[in-house]
């Protein structure tokens, strides 16, 4: 199957445009200043999503789709967004001594996760001409991926699965919500299927390599910074989304990093930053640095983190060369301390050149006591990844019909 | 991406523009935008109509029919003064300010870097317009964020642990 990369730009719109909807809902019924932070469709094996979803606690709501959009829906808050949310819809509400809340307070926040989702929904509604029917909302308070509606994983029987997520902030308030859609793999892929001599096409199953790819390298990333360091390293996340370019930036954090930016030359060409916010650069500098520096980020501890960065970066290039079985040149990794949007804007800049949309490979490195963690962003020419792709598809059935032969 | 609360009320006192996005207030709020790298913040006031406007672009000219006008220097500056014109200001009496522009990477500094191309294709708009410029805090190497007082005009830039006043 082949993807028509522009309806996945319009589907991604959609959500946005939802979640727009949904974030202006939740000002005009609580008064509290929300805007969308960024919106993206993300194509994630079901591990990943455990690993994105693990481990923080949310209060939310599951509602299903049917009709003309079949699929499963969450909108999650963290608990103490919830909390000040609730707070303002129905005043003087318990919550139970877990911190769990009353029936007031649920029915409050089924009642705003209801409108919410409802104007999300509308858009993709109008776009496709049809209706959407939404199942009653149910209350979830829960840890980890169970806030996704029941089975929804478990249901998919590809090995990846389509996530669409939208995160939404308050401006003067600390407030997180996120809005999960889970379009249902197979009724989704063929909105999404590209009539074969689609130039604008990638292949899908091929995408699910690179998304390999990407696992690969970072592994290969975190093993050279562990032998360096001493630290025992894992990557927590890996993932591959699909946003449009202006939105790259906002993937990282509002806040410093110190790290380093290199260039991917020739197939597939792109950019590859790797970044460690500056209390985990501490860390790695006083780990690596043998003597005590009295700032442990200025010039001695920056040298530190580029030789990390540099390391790192030839460990994430011998994964993608592994997989894609070629060498890859590259500009030297560039030292960089700075807000991780503005690292990021470049980049955006010198792809949105030529392609309005990015293919966005992100991932996480974390250690077990969480010491330090490091962010790992590849994102590829959009053209050049169609060619890298392409030429994966033929040099394995080469690889195949050598076999064959050998076998005579 | 957008903001909320475009309409004017005296309980909001601060607005974010994002990455490729505008916002104008004809009531004195704080308009902030952050992480300006190679992007560009201009940031717009008319102090006899008191209406400022503040936009954070990405790219230096638009092609045909922009999916998003705020993303391109050019089609950005036209869409934030429509729009303070609509508030009531007036072309005679806009003054610009511009921050960021940064050439980061060596990668993005051989021909000209995006930074330089924004800033370049940001005076000739504002040229066009009849704008003048009276401050600005661009180039170098490192990123910045700013506030921008929809009151008085005042344009903080805040890069690599400095504050700047214009």
């Amino acid at each position: 199957m082949r993807v028509d990369i522009q309806s996945l730009g319009t589907y991604n719109r959609l959500a946005q445009e939802g979640a727009e909807h949904a974030a202006a809902s939740l000002t005009e019924m609580t008064g509290i200043e929300t805007y969308v932070d960024v919106t993206n469709v993300t194509l994630m094996s079901k591990k990943d999503v455990e690993d994105v979803f693990g481990g923080t606690e949310f209060v939310g709501v599951q509602i299903g789709l049917g009709g003309g959009l079949s699929g499963e829906t969450a909108l999650a808050f963290d608990r103490d967004s919830a909390a000040s949310i609730v707070d303002v819809l129905v005043p003087g509400t318990t919550t139970d001594d877990d911190g769990g809340f009353d029936e007031m307070a649920r029915s409050g926040v089924k009642e705003i996760g209801n409108i919410m989702m409802g104007g999300f929904v509308d858009g993709w509604a109008d776009y496709l001409s049809t209706s959407v029917d939404m199942t009653p909302p149910t209350y979830v308070e829960r840890a980890g991926t169970d806030v996704l509606p029941n089975g929804a994983l478990d249901r998919a029987e590809e090995e990846h699965v389509f996530v669409f997520e939208s995160q939404m902030t308050a401006i003067d308030e600390e407030i997180d919500a996120y809005i999960y859609m889970l379009p249902e793999y197979g009724a989704f892929a063929e909105m999404l299927e590209a009539s074969d001599d689609h130039e604008d096409a990638i292949p899908m199953d091929k995408l699910t390599v690179f998304d390999e790819m990407t696992r690969q390298g970072a592994e290969r990333a975190a093993e050279n910074v562990s032998s360096m360091t001493g630290f025992e390293t894992d990557v927590d996340v890996s993932r591959l989304s699909f946003v449009p370019i202006e939105d790259v930036p906002n993937t990282t954090r509002d806040e410093v990093y110190l790290g380093t930016v290199m260039e991917f030359k020739g197939t597939p060409g792109g950019y590859l930053a790797i970044l460690f916010d500056e209390p985990s650069a501490r860390t790695l500098v006083d780990a690596t640095v043998p003597m005590e520096l009295d700032d442990p980020l200025g010039d001695m501890g920056e040298s530190a983190i580029q030789e990390l960065g540099n390391i790192m970066t030839s460990g994430f290039i011998d994964g993608w060369a592994n997989v894609l079985q070629t060498s890859i040149d590259h500009t030297p990794p560039e030292l960089v301390h700075d807000l991780g949007t503005a690292i990021l804007s470049p980049i955006a800049g010198r792809l949105g050149q030529s392609q309005e949309y990015a293919f966005l490979m992100d991932s996480t490195v974390v250690t077990p006591e969480g010491e330090f963690n490091c962010e790992i962003y590849a994102i590829p020419d959009e053209r050049k990844l169609k060619e890298a792709l392409d030429s994966l598809l033929i040099e394995r059935s080469d690889q195949l019909e050598a076999n064959r032969e050998s076998l005579f | 991406m957008k903001t909320y609360g475009e309409t004017p009320s005296s309980t909001r006192t601060r607005k974010r523009v994002g990455i490729a996005d505008f916002a104008v207030t004809a009531d004195g709020a704080v308009l902030t935008t952050s992480g300006l790298g190679s992007c560009l913040g201009i940031g717009f006031h008319d102090d006899r109509a008191g209406v400022a406007g503040l936009v954070h672009v990405m790219l230096p000219t638009a092609p045909d029919e922009p999916t998003n006008v705020a993303k391109y220097t050019d089609t950005g500056i036209d869409a934030v003064l429509n729009a303070m014109y609509d508030e009531g200001a007036t072309a005679d009496d806009v003054t610009a300010k511009l921050a960021g522009g940064s050439a980061m990477f060596e990668f993005d500094s051989q021909d000209e870097s995006i930074g330089a191309r924004n800033v370049a294709t940001a005076r000739s708009t504002l040229d066009r317009h009849g704008v003048p410029i009276t401050a600005e805090d661009i180039g170098g190497s490192s990123g910045r964020s700013v506030r921008f007082h929809g009151d008085t005009g005042t344009l903080h830039v805040k890069s690599a642990g400095d504050e700047r006043r214009l």
